[in-house]
């Protein structure tokens, strides 16, 4: 069984927005690393991940992601969260991934505080 | 007189890419039956998940299998699911795997799965040992409010 993620990009002014649906395990990590590294090499210095369509994680899938905000922060970007379900929220923290990552609730405060 | 409802059941899985989510919905269905808050549940199947991506990564059993077993547990002041999930593949030290563990928060890229069963699941315990393959029992709880 496959559990594909679908990955849809928003270009904004100042960044970009990455919509997920479905299971982030390994394969849809490396879906979004490579649609975070195209924005990136494109110049895309300011991301967000709105996870409001997925809501199962794996320990795999976030390795993937820690990678993805290792790159933006050695090219000076920044990557946040937002619309997490409470236990990928509370997965992100133990994983050590929100401290490098802000986690907005919803969209709205993310945009407006990123700058989008 | 309190009334308990047991709900049981078994699977043997291939271990084959995602079969996690398999093990993860039957379990989540169970728990729906037993009236389980959904956070709970999604708490339950993330570390269901785990176990089973550990069972596939780290075994190293030849039969490539995953054998589960959930019963749930229904009674007046809430409800209660077990979680066995077996492999019989070449054991681990439990101590030496938690030694090796980043402390909680700090990113760290892998070798979070056991840490992320624990903080998921109310009670954990391991039964493990070397070549005799490994069972982690799992028990997620669901207090009434009264």
């Amino acid at each position: 069984m496959t559990e594909e993620l679908k990955v849809a990009v928003d270009r904004k002014d100042n960044g970009a927005v990455l919509y997920t649906k479905g299971y982030i395990n390994n394969v849809g990590g490396e879906e979004i690393a490579v649609r975070a590294y195209e924005l990136m090499d494109a110049g895309v210095r300011t991301l967000l991940l709105n996870l409001r369509d997925t809501k199962i994680v794996n320990s795999i899938g976030i390795s993937i992601l820690i990678e993805i905000i290792e790159k933006m922060i050695d090219k000076g970007g920044k990557i946040a969260f937002c619309c997490l379900t409470p236990v990928i929220h509370k997965t992100f923290q133990i994983m050590g991934l929100a401290n490098y990552a802000t986690i907005f609730d919803n969209e709205e405060n993310a945009m407006k505080e990123l700058g989008l | 007189m309190t009334t308990t409802a047991e709900r049981q059941m078994e699977l043997t899985l291939p271990m084959v890419a995602d079969i996690e989510i398999a093990a993860a919905r039957a379990a989540g269905n169970l728990a729906r039956e037993l009236g389980m808050s959904s956070e709970k549940i999604d708490e339950m199947t993330h570390a269901i998940i785990e176990a089973c991506i550990n069972a596939r990564e780290h075994s190293g059993c030849a039969d490539n299998r995953i054998y589960l077993r959930f019963v749930g547990t229904s009674q007046g002041d809430g409800s209660r699911i077990d979680v066995w999930v077996t492999d019989h593949g070449r054991g681990f030290d439990p101590a030496e795997a938690r030694s090796r563990r980043p402390a909680p928060g700090v990113s760290h890229k892998r070798g979070r799965g056991l840490q992320l069963i624990e903080a998921h699941m109310d009670e954990v315990s391991i039964s493990t040992s070397s070549g005799g393959g490994t069972t982690i029992h799992m028990v997620k709880y669901e207090k009434k409010e009264s």
